[in-house]
């Protein structure tokens, strides 16, 4: 098992020495102290300001020195434009942020659509399959942008006109759950929800059809056939014998979204004001903040390396025959 | 190569799914309407810029309140048309250059004699005076209603004199008769000076009214133009990102994952090397930084005399990043179809290992090639809204996303029209290519797992 | 091994889930009560870029500045036309020696706020030593001489001194606040001495403007860099910790404990104390415990807001004039009268134009065909249809470049000048074209003649405009391509004189329109504010006169002249000055919107036992 592990962290090391080495080449292109700047600013002033990343060094130190801030963690440089934020003090701010979108996302989304998913496989080719499965499509063929325009519409700001039948949900922004001044739990859930449950929405049609044909396949097993021949009801089959048997697929497909937990959604982050890792990101595009950025792609990315392998340890713990492949 | 496709079960198969067959029709019709827009140039930008409509007209089957057809008249008669004729009309040797000029799309003012347009003009004025007048009155008097009802309202919640209320519903027995009177007359003035203005801006006949009909029937944006131009244009962009991106991505994906796949080795290793690097870079970080290079570039950047061009980010960004789900996919398939017999009987035989590649792996992997061409087709479709929402994709040309994002703020105010047909147009083409894709998938590769 | 979860495990957390959902439908909306005053304020912005005056330049910069700083003088907050009158100032300027010499005493016993960075950690008391270290700031050439043109050729010694500065930073020497400046020093603890190269109207308007605030050289030392987000200030409010500054959501502002003594006005206009504005005339202020600024990227959620009741005011987005408004009377409709709410019109001091450089081969130059070209092209501007089309016909359409309300600004119908150039009139425009040399075409069109790099910044709003402005101009065959830019690349290019074409728009930082009159003085040209680059020896001699006169009827003349001459010329087409709309929320007190100032904060209040504000 050790070497497996082993072996895939070798396997993965290149890659993110790849990853980090096109990402800095690729926002060195421009100047990023003059894009930051402007070419008002003093020969001075850009001088402190390169020098502050260590831009003049060489490249190779450069990469060194990113790659030791990745491992050790320490994004202590200051944000660009936000003098006197470190990028640390941005990060630590949006994350939690990103996460309390996220992660109920994922776990409602993940719950309902693997039941939508049980019921469509019970009755699979029947009716209510064939009725799931439309309005799945259906739900998938549909843009991001129209839920959350239309979410926000129909879910907060249509209710709360006079007349209407008000809402739980707050139109737009974000309030902190435990720390800070307006910290309070029911709050939080008021601004987290309707991002919230848009993110469900939008995700519910892929997983369903995934989950669907995750369970449709391992109706074909033999243990299914055997648990047949013992006599077990076909829900108990269903919900017992083969939820377990197909958590692996499950797992697998969670897993591999974990990257995302992260960097959230862009897109509802932008669009519902949280100032989330996502909405940072976007911000520091816009503003040049080239510490940011760079430091945000390389956490991002590094994530990313290690959810995978992580996925592929757990997938080996599971399936023994993954670690002789 | 596509008789042998045709002949096997899946194509059958894939022919008797009556959904997809809708499916394909549907994207048949919208890549008509692509050939039409982009080959033989029926709808063009100045098309797009063009104003038919006072703002904010909403589309065929909507009826527009009393309030916004008055708005609406009032920008004929003050705006449009008080600056389009012009007070010399009479004396002018090039008066009917002049009418001609205060077209609104199709609609023209009337062909006639100066002097009868003339006349026909102060009449229009002279009944939307008349109209604006009672309007005026009317919001007065129906003002007046509201307040007392507040009033009434304010003193029963705080127990005040009975008597004074009744006096104010007496009141306002009396006021409300009198504004429904109002109301009515107004209503009729205001027909009758929209009926004026039909006659001084006649609707458009024969094929010029079909065009002006298309033109209007989904109404008009905050700046007058029509928005099913805007909605029928924006298929033309959808489809350059679409098409360009599927196919790149698809012919570099197989290209690269059958290399893999066939060759093993060193030649895997970079591959799979490539594809985990690239699909662990967020691409939107990577547009970002494309669209910053290209910010400004005579080239890429300039949607009056190249708005192909403009593209050209998107292209690459998605590009780049698109291709190593297809890649993955060949790549898997070609293993496996290398250790089938009759690889290994070609082998023997003697053929080199590229002839192979291309005679008798590339054409196994057919079905997979246009599962992918279409999955890729509709994310490069979604991603260019999303793109052009957030204002790093396509601007100064008609897009869905740009529709969407300029539109947006009207949904408080209850304008759904061009939001509406971006989104409809949109849904119908995602939702045929969703609907393609999973007929394909099930027909040719029926084992495989979403 | 097989990875499950236990069914057990699996229905506790759906019940929780479920719980979560259920529990929170019940909650109502607003957020929790307390007794503090709160004013919740919105921002179009992501947020102020700095808290640190002399780096600042927009109006989000000043609002944030001005509510924990203070000026030397501010304007007086009821009296309209503007008026000043002494904030950190102890009385108005002793001014002597015809204009040249200013003499102002400091109030004694003001405090900055307690920080760690002074001495004890206890604020100190505000000397006039301060005030010269804040100033000589602006010549320090680490801060990019942001506000320099404030001062710039006014004080005596000021620009040598920043000559011998840069030379000495160039050297690699640090800069020397302890240099002497002739014109600017500290008489004893609390008096200032100014002197000028000549007598100065502008400047006493300019001791109001937040970029030059009385800022500690203890905090600006302590704090670096970081000083922009770590404000120390004596003004009305505090901004406690870093962390209550986040960008894109909100800056919480405190009521500072140690605020000198400071009492609502009793000076007013006829109309305020039907507004309640006089009832809180001689109360100490800040009335208020906390500010919010609450920052909107997106117009729409602002709207969303305010009518949910969580902003106590706001201006009001384009798109909702229509449900708030009637188009035809312009009034607030009733829906929003009946809640209380009250609406103000707030006209701006604005000047909306599209300039040329005069550098530009084709565009640019003095002869009778250029300027007929440029003519031409504002001929065929319709500034009206923009007004109605997407200002809901409220914004104020004016020839030449002064601002309504102030001196200089055109007194004819339609606020038009004799020999007006103003659109739309595409006749007239063709005709210019064709005394420009070109010919028109049985179209109306003109020939051969290229399509016009036009710069303008990125923005939904603002690729309407163009669509309107290609429309327009299309009339008479003038192409437009249209290249959006974020503002500081557009600031870059017409800086560089590198876009013949672009969009502009110039808030007046005081009520003087000589302000104005500068954006087309020769020896501001790029990267100074004259971005037109539009140089006349004969502009130029007039605006040095009238740098020098006081207000009167001869000076008014001189800005009538120079801004014919302007429209003569046509270095730019224009102008629109935007109205603001802004609608009050009822139990918000004190409040007079204004877009010229932004102390008001500290005398704003909240009813607290208002019905309709708990909700």
């Amino acid at each position: 098992m050790w070497a497996f592990i082993v072996r895939k962290l070798l396997y993965n090391v290149p890659v993110y020495l790849g990853i980090i080495a096109i990402l800095m080449l690729a926002l060195r292109v421009n100047d990023p102290t003059y894009t930051f700047l402007g070419k008002n600013a003093t020969k001075d002033q850009q001088d402190r300001l390169r020098t502050s990343m260590g831009l003049d060094d060489p490249f190779a130190v450069q990469y060194g020195r990113l790659l030791g801030k990745v491992f050790t963690l320490d994004f202590s440089e200051d944000s660009w434009a936000q003098p006197g934020r470190s990028v640390r003090a941005i990060m630590i701010s949006a994350i939690p942020k990103s996460l309390s979108i996220t992660i109920p996302t994922l776990i409602i989304a993940t719950f309902v659509s693997i039941w939508i998913a049980l019921v469509a496989a019970y009755f699979r080719g029947r009716p209510p399959d064939k009725t799931l499965m439309i309005l799945a499509v259906l739900g998938m063929s549909i843009s991001y942008l129209v839920y959350i325009l239309f979410g926000q519409f129909f879910g907060a700001f249509l209710p709360d006109q006079p007349g209407g039948i008000g809402t739980p949900f707050a139109i737009t922004g974000y309030e902190p759950w435990l720390l800070g001044e307006h910290a309070d739990p029911w709050n939080w859930v008021t601004y987290c929800m309707l991002p919230v449950l848009i993110g469900v929405i939008v995700t519910i049609g892929y997983d369903t059809r995934f989950y669907r044909a995750v369970m449709v396949e391992e109706t074909g097993k033999d243990y299914i056939v055997t648990a047949m021949a013992k006599g077990a009801t076909k829900p108990k089959i269903m919900f017992v014998h083969m939820l377990k048997n197909a958590m692996i697929p499950i797992i697998t497909r969670v897993m591999a979204t974990l990257p995302f937990l992260i960097t959230g959604s862009i897109l509802v982050e932008v669009y519902f004001k949280i100032p989330g890792m996502g909405n940072e990101l976007i911000s520091a595009i816009k503003g040049n903040d080239f510490p940011v950025v760079q430091a945000f792609v390389a956490v991002f990315a590094a994530f990313f390396i290690v959810s995978v392998i992580l996925t592929d340890v757990l997938y080996a713990l599971v399936d023994p025959r993954v670690r002789l492949s | 190569m596509f008789a042998r496709l045709r002949n096997s079960r899946g194509y059958r198969k894939f022919t008797r799914n009556r959904g997809a067959m809708v499916a394909l029709g549907v994207i048949g019709a919208y890549t008509a309407i692509f050939i039409l827009v982009w080959f033989f140039g029926v709808l063009t930008r100045a098309d797009a810029r063009e104003r038919v409509l006072p703002r904010n007209t909403p589309g065929w089957l909507e009826k527009q309140s009393v309030e916004d057809r008055f708005n609406a008249l009032t920008w004929y008669v003050e705006s449009h048309l008080g600056s389009a004729i012009p007070s010399d009309l009479a004396t002018r040797p090039d008066a009917q250059d002049a009418l001609r000029r205060a077209a609104l799309g199709e609609r023209r003012i009337i062909d006639a004699p100066p002097e009868r347009v003339l006349e026909l003009w102060a009449d229009l004025r002279a009944k939307h005076k008349e109209t604006d007048d009672l309007f005026l009155d009317l919001e007065d008097a129906e003002n007046e209603i509201l307040d007392i009802r507040l009033i009434i309202a304010d003193t029963t919640s705080s127990g005040g004199p009975e008597d004074e209320i009744a006096s104010l519903r007496e009141e306002l027995a009396e006021l409300e008769p009198e504004a429904a009177q109002l109301r009515a007359e107004f209503e009729s003035s205001l027909a009758g000076a929209e009926a004026a203005l039909t006659e001084l801006m006649p609707m458009p006949k024969g094929w010029a009214g079909i065009v002006y009909g298309f033109r209007t029937f989904l109404g008009s944006n905050a700046i007058g133009q029509s928005i099913s131009v805007h909605a029928f244009y924006s298929i033309k962009i959808a489809f350059q990102i679409g098409l360009v991106v599927a196919t790149a991505c698809v012919v570099i994906g197989t290209a690269l994952g059958a290399a893999a796949g066939f060759f093993g080795g060193w030649i895997d290793a970079l591959v799979m090397w490539l594809v985990s690097t690239l699909s662990s870079v967020p691409y939107l970080v990577l547009l970002a930084v494309l669209s910053f290079m290209f910010t400004g570039s005579q080239l890429f950047d300039n949607p009056v005399d190249r708005p192909e061009l403009q593209l050209v980010k998107l292209y690459v960004a998605m590009g780049l990043t698109f291709w190593v789900g297809t890649a993955r996919v060949i790549r898997g398939e070609v293993m496996k179809i290398r250790s089938l017999e009759y690889v290994q009987a070609a082998t023997a035989i003697g053929f080199s290992r590229p002839y192979i590649v291309v005679r008798h792996i590339i054409p196994n992997t057919f079905h997979l090639m246009f599962i992918n061409f279409s999955l890729l087709f509709i994310a490069a479709i979604k991603n260019e809204v999303i793109l052009s929402f957030l204002g790093l994709g396509v601007s100064g040309q008609p897009s869905w996303g740009a529709m969407i994002n300029d539109a947006k703020d009207d949904l408080t105010n209850y304008f759904f029209w061009t939001v509406g047909s971006a989104s409809v147009l949109m849904f119908g083409l995602v939702l045929a290519f969703n609907i393609v894709s999973d007929a394909l998938q099930d027909a040719f590769d029926p084992k495989h797992v979403a | 091994m097989n990875v499950r979860i236990p069914s057990a495990t699996r229905r506790v957390l759906t019940c929780i889930v479920v719980a979560a959902m259920a529990c929170s439908a019940w909650l109502p909306s607003a957020r929790a009560q307390d007794e503090r005053k709160i004013v919740r304020i919105p921002m179009v912005t992501a947020g102020p870029g700095t808290l640190d005056p002399i780096m600042g330049s927009t109006q989000y910069d000043n609002r944030a500045c001005s509510a924990v700083y203070d000026t030397l003088y501010q304007y007086k907050y009821l009296a309209r036309p503007l008026q000043l009158t002494p904030s950190l100032a102890a009385e108005m300027p002793e001014v002597g020696e015809g204009g040249k010499v200013w003499r102002i005493k400091l109030k004694p016993g003001v405090f900055f706020i307690d920080d760690p960075c002074f001495s004890g950690g206890k604020g100190r008391e505000l000397v006039a030593e301060d005030v010269v270290y804040s100033w000589k700031r602006i010549a320090d050439p680490q801060y990019r001489f942001k506000s320099y043109w404030l001062i710039d050729g006014i004080i005596e010694g000021f620009d040598a001194f920043r000559d011998d500065q840069v030379k000495r930073v160039d050297a690699g020497q640090k800069f020397d606040y302890s240099a002497e400046v002739s014109g600017l020093r500290a008489v004893g603890k609390h008096e200032l001495e100014i002197r000028l190269n000549e007598p100065n109207q502008q400047f006493l308007w300019k001791l109001a403007m937040f970029q030059l605030s009385v800022v500690p050289r203890e905090a600006v030392e302590t704090y670096g860099d970081a000083f922009n987000r770590r404000p120390i200030g004596t003004g009305p409010f505090v901004l406690r910790r870093p962390e209550d500054w986040q960008t894109g959501t909100r800056m919480t502002l405190h009521r500072n404990p140690n605020y000198r003594e400071e009492y609502y006005p009793d000076e007013f206009e006829p109309g305020d104390e039907k507004l309640g504005l006089t009832e809180a005339a001689g109360k100490r202020v800040p009335l208020v415990d906390t500010i919010e600024f609450d920052f909107y990227v997106e117009a729409q959620p602002m709207w969303l807001e305010f009518q949910a009741g969580n902003l106590e005011f706001t201006t009001v987005p384009q798109h909702a004039f229509e449900e708030a408004f009637s188009r035809r009377t312009k009034e607030l409709r009733r829906t929003y009268t009946a809640k209380g709410i009250r609406e103000v019109k707030v006209p701006l001091l604005d000047f909306i134009f599209r300039a040329f450089n005069m550098e530009d081969p084709l565009l640019g130059g003095y002869t009778p065909e250029k300027k007929a070209l440029r003519q031409a092209f504002n001929l065929a501007m319709d500034w009206h249809e923009m007004n109605e089309a997407l200002y809901f016909g409220l914004c104020v359409e004016y020839d030449g470049p002064i601002p309504p309300g102030l001196d200089g600004h055109p007194k004819g119908e339609d606020r038009r000048v004799e020999h007006s150039t103003r659109g739309p009139n595409f006749d007239l425009a063709r005709q210019k074209l064709r005394e420009a040399g070109y010919t028109i075409g049985a179209d109306g069109k003109v020939q051969n003649f290229p399509p016009i790099e036009f710069y303008t910044s990125t923005g939904g709003e603002s690729q309407r405009i163009v669509e309107l402005l290609q429309r327009n101009l299309e009339e008479v065959g003038i192409r437009l391509n249209p290249r959006y830019l974020d503002f500081a690349p557009l600031m870059q290019a017409v800086d560089n004189r590198k876009a013949p074409m672009f969009s502009f728009a110039w808030g007046s930082d005081y009520p003087d329109g000589e302000n104005n009159l500068a954006l087309f003085y020769g020896p501001n040209e790029s990267p100074g504010a004259n971005h037109s680059n539009y140089k006349s020896p004969e502009y130029d001699r007039l605006y040095e006169q009238i740098r020098t006169m006081p207000p009167g009827p001869e000076r008014t003349a001189i800005y009538e002249q120079m801004r014919d001459l302007l429209i003569e010329d046509a270095p730019f087409c224009g102008s629109l000055a935007r109205t603001r709309v802004y609608l009050i929320q009822p139990w918000l007190k004190n409040f007079k919107p204004t877009e010229d100032f932004y102390t008001y904060i500290k005398y704003v209040d909240v009813d607290l036992s208002d019905a309709r504000r708990a909700k």
